[in-house]
C-alpha cells in the first residue's frame, strides 16, 4: 500500500523536554489513522511537525513522496487541517467563512462555490449559512470548523481532536462526515483522546504516551495487548467482601474489584463467562441490580501499557 | 488569491465594531470634544495681548534688530500686535513679574536674550519663541553683513557694494517679519494646534489596524494565523494584502476625520490641505509600520499589542504637545532628540511649518523623517516576518 505519509526519527524538544521522542511511522493512502494519547501526548505537537509550522530538532518527514517544507507549496494545496482550537472569523459568516478558507486554495470562482456547498452540507450547516459564528452552538462552530478545513477536497486530511466539548448529535454528525471524506479517497491522519471515536472511525491506530509510540496496529490487534478477554460488570449494593475471595477462585478469573456497588470481574480468556458468575451470584442468594460484559477497550490496552488511565 | 485576501481582510476590519470605534468614530468624538472645549479658550484669548518688559541696558539700545523688532510688535497701530511692553530697569521688571503684572522680562546681554519667567504657558512660549526668533535673524544680518565685507575685500574690491547687502538685509527681514506676523494673536489657533496633534494621533491609531493585519496571519499568533500557514499561498502576499487594506481602513478613518472637522466643525486648514493630506498619508504608513512592527516582535495577544500602540500613540502625542502646547517646546529644547524619534512629533512639527512658515522646508523635513521612520521599521518587521516555522504556536 502507497505510504502518503512517512515520519522517520522525529525528535521535537522543548528545552529539557522531548514533546515528541523519536517517532517514526506511516500513513498509508485511503486509511483513517488514529493518534490516540492523553492530553500532552505529543498528538498535536507532531502534527504541527508534519504540517511545517514547528521547527523540530531532528528527522524527516515525506508527505506524497516528498521532503515536507514550509514552502512545498504542492504538497500543501493536497492538504486540509481543522485545528483543535476554532479558527475562523468573528466577523465573517457561515459561508463567507468557508469562502475565504477554500479561496486560499482554489482560485476558480465558480469551482469554489460548488465545493463551497459541498462542504457545508456535508457537516449539515445548510441553515446557518449567513449566521456569525457567535451566533452558533459549540457543536456547530466544531462543525464550521472542520468545513473550513476540507472544503478544497484535500487528498490528506488531519483533524486535530474535532469532537472535544461538542454536543453527541454534532459529534455523530462530525463522525459521520470523516467517514464520507475518507469513503470518497481521502488520507485521514485524527487525533483523539477519546477511545470509542477510535474504534469507530480508524483503520489503524498509533497510541502515544509521553512523545513516544507505545504501540501501533489495527484495534483488534492492540486489543490483545490488553491481555484481558472480558470484563463484567455487576451493580451489586453491600456486597459482604467474603464473596470477592470466592469469586477470585471461579475458572478464569484474573482479577476481581469492587467499589462504588460496582462489582468488575476481569477475565483473562475463556467463555460462557457471564453465565457461571450469574449462576454464583444466584447459588449465593446474592441479589444485583444490572449485569453487563465488555470486550476490552483501548483504554484496556492503554492501562496494560503504562498502568494509568487514558484520561488521566 | 492577492484580491480574495484583500477582499475579506476589507470585511474583517470594516466589521470588527471595536476597530470601527477607535479608528472612525473615536477620532471624530474627539474633535467634537476639542472644538466645543477650545473654541471658547480661542474665542477668550485671542485679542489678549501679552504684557512683557524688557530691560533698558546698552545691548538693547544698541540692537536695533531686537529693538525695531518689538517696537513693531508693541505699536498700538499695528493690527498684529502682540505685546504691551514696558522698557525698564531689572528691578521695576522683577517687580512686575512678581505683582504678575506682565508674563516674563527679557534682558539682551551680549546680544543674546536671557528671559526670566515665574510659570509657563502659551503667552510665556510665545514671548520666548518670538525672542528666538528675533535672534537667529540678527545672527544671521550680522554673519550676511562680515561675509559679504569678507568677500569683497578678498576679491580685491575695496569699495564694498552696501546696496547688495542691505537688499538681502531687508529680503531677511521681510521674511522674519512674515514668521512673526504668523505668530500674532490673529493667526495663532490653539483649536489648530490641538486638531494638528488629533491628526497625528488618528495617523499613529493605524498601528492597531497593522497589528490585526499581522496578528490574522502568523501562525504563532492567531487560530486563523495557523490555517493561513497551512495553505498554499506564500506569507508575502498574504501579509501585503492584509497590510494594504489596513493602510485603506486608515486612510479612510483620516479622510472622514478632514471631511468632519471640515464641513461640520468648520475647521479652516488654509490653502495647504493637499500638502495636509499628503503628510497624513505618509503619517498613517509611519502608524500602520509601528503596528506592524509591534505586532510582529512582540509574542502576545492582541489587545497587550493594542494597548501597547495605544500608549506610544497617547505618549508621542503628549510629547508633541496634545495636552498642552507648552511640552512641545519644552522638549524641543530640552531634549531635541526625543522629538526627532517621535513620529506624532513629525506630524505636528509637519503641520505646524505649513501653517507658520512660508517655505516647504521645514514640511519635507517632516515628511522625509516619517518616510524614514515608516521605511527602517518595515525592514526590521520584514527581517522578523522571514522566519518560516516556529519553536512553538
Amino acid at each position: 500500500m502507497k505510504n502518503v505519509i512517512e515520519v522517520k526519527n522525529l525528535i521535537k524538544e522543548y528545552k529539557e523536554i522531548k514533546a515528541v521522542d523519536n517517532l517514526s511511522f506511516e500513513v498509508h493512502e485511503g486509511e483513517i489513522l488514529g493518534l490516540l494519547g492523553p492530553n500532552g501526548s505529543g498528538k498535536t505537537t507532531t502534527i504541527n511537525c508534519l504540517l511545517s509550522l514547528l521547527n523540530y530538532s531532528s528527522g524527516s518527514i515525506k508527505i506524497f513522496g516528498k521532503e515536507m517544507k514550509p514552502d512545498s507549496y504542492d504538497i500543501k494545496s493536497k492538504i486540509g487541517v481543522v485545528f483543535q482550537e476554532v479558527a475562523v472569523f468573528d466577523e465573517l459568516t457561515v459561508y463567507e467563512n468557508v469562502d475565504y478558507f477554500c479561496g486560499l486554495y482554489i482560485n476558480n470562482k465558480e469551482t469554489r462555490k460548488k465545493y463551497i456547498e459541498d462542504a457545508i452540507n456535508l457537516v449539515g450547516l445548510e441553515s446557518f449559512k449567513n449566521f456569525y459564528p457567535k451566533k452558533l452552538s459549540g457543536g456547530l462552530l466544531r462543525r464550521l470548523n472542520i468545513a473550513c478545513g476540507i472544503a478544497h477536497k484535500p487528498k490528506l486530511i488531519f483533524l486535530d481532536e474535532p469532537t472535544v466539548a461538542v454536543d453527541p448529535q454534532s459529534r455523530n454528525n462530525i463522525l459521520d462526515g470523516i467517514k464520507k471524506l475518507r469513503d470518497n479517497g481521502a488520507t485521514i491522519v485524527y487525533t483523539t483522546h477519546y477511545m470509542e471515536e477510535v474504534e469507530i472511525l480508524c483503520d489503524r491506530v498509533i497510541i502515544l504516551d509521553k512523545g513516544k509510540i507505545l504501540a501501533t496496529g489495527k484495534t483488534d490487534e492492540l486489543k490483545e495487548l490488553a491481555k484481558i478477554e472480558e470484563k463484567i460488570s455487576i451493580e451489586i449494593n453491600d456486597l459482604d467482601i467474603n464473596y470477592i475471595d470466592k469469586i477470585k477462585e471461579l475458572k478464569n478469573v484474573d482479577d476481581v474489584k469492587y467499589s462504588s456497588n460496582i462489582l468488575l470481574v476481569t477475565y483473562k480468556k475463556g467463555k460462557n463467562n457471564l453465565v457461571e458468575i450469574m449462576e454464583f451470584l444466584k447459588k449465593n442468594n446474592i441479589k444485583y441490580n444490572k449485569i453487563y460484559s465488555e470486550r476490552p477497550t483501548l483504554n484496556d490496552v492503554f492501562l496494560e501499557l503504562t498502568g494509568k488511565e487514558l484520561r488521566d | 488569491m492577492f484580491i480574495h485576501n484583500f477582499k475579506y481582510s476589507l470585511k474583517t476590519l470594516f466589521r470588527n465594531k471595536e476597530l470601527i470605534f477607535w479608528t472612525f468614530a473615536f477620532p471624530i468624538i474627539l474633535a467634537t470634544f476639542f472644538n466645543m472645549a477650545f473654541s471658547d479658550i480661542e474665542n477668550s484669548e485671542k485679542l489678549d495681548i501679552i504684557n512683557i518688559a524688557i530691560i533698558q541696558n546698552d545691548d538693547f539700545d544698541n540692537n536695533e534688530v531686537f529693538k525695531s523688532a518689538f517696537e513693531e510688535m508693541s505699536d498700538k497701530n499695528n493690527k498684529d500686535r502682540l505685546f504691551e511692553t514696558k522698557y525698564t530697569t531689572k528691578e521695576e521688571a522683577q517687580k512686575l513679574l512678581e505683582e504678575e503684572k506682565v508674563v516674563g522680562y527679557m534682558e539682551l546681554i551680549d546680544d543674546k536674550p536671557k528671559l526670566t519667567f515665574i510659570t509657563s504657558g502659551i503667552n510665556e512660549t510665545i514671548f520666548k519663541y518670538v525672542s528666538e526668533e528675533i535672534m537667529q535673524t540678527s545672527n544671521i544680518i550680522n554673519n550676511l553683513t562680515e561675509e559679504e565685507i569678507q568677500n569683497q575685500i578678498m576679491t580685491g574690491n575695496f569699495n564694498v557694494d552696501y546696496e547688495s547687502i542691505y537688499n538681502k538685509v531687508i529680503e531677511i527681514t521681510t521674511e522674519e517679519n512674515v514668521k512673526l506676523k504668523n505668530i500674532s494673536s490673529d493667526n495663532l489657533s490653539y483649536t489648530m494646534i490641538e486638531f494638528y496633534t488629533l491628526i497625528a494621533m488618528v495617523c499613529l491609531y493605524g498601528g492597531i489596524l497593522g497589528t490585526v493585519s499581522i496578528n490574522q496571519n502568523l501562525a504563532n499568533m492567531s487560530n486563523q494565523g495557523k490555517r493561513v500557514s497551512v495553505a498554499p499561498t506564500t506569507k508575502g502576499k498574504v501579509i501585503l494584502s492584509s497590510v494594504l487594506a489596513s493602510y485603506i481602513t486608515q486612510l479612510i478613518g483620516v479622510a472622514l476625520l478632514f471631511i468632519y472637522t471640515i464641513f461640520v466643525l468648520n475647521v479652516d486648514y488654509g490653502n495647504n490641505l493637499g500638502l495636509i493630506i499628503i503628510l497624513a498619508m505618509v503619517g498613517s504608513l509611519a502608524g500602520l509600520s509601528l503596528g506592524v512592527l509591534v505586532a510582529t516582535i512582540i509574542k502576545s495577544n492582541e489587545n497587550v499589542k493594542t494597548g501597547i500602540i495605544l500608549s506610544i500613540t497617547m505618549l508621542g502625542c503628549f510629547l508633541s504637545g496634545m495636552m498642552g502646547i507648552t511640552m512641545k517646546y519644552i522638549i524641543d529644547k530640552n531634549i531635541p532628540i526625543i522629538n526627532k524619534l517621535n513620529p506624532a512629533n513629525m506630524i505636528t512639527d509637519g503641520l505646524y511649518s505649513l501653517y507658520y512658515y512660508e517655505t516647504l522646508d521645514r514640511y519635507i523635513f517632516n515628511v522625509v523623517s516619517l518616510l524614514i521612520f515608516a521605511f527602517t521599521l518595515i525592514v526590521v518587521s520584514y527581517i522578523s516576518l522571514r522566519r518560516q516555522k516556529y519553536d512553538s504556536v
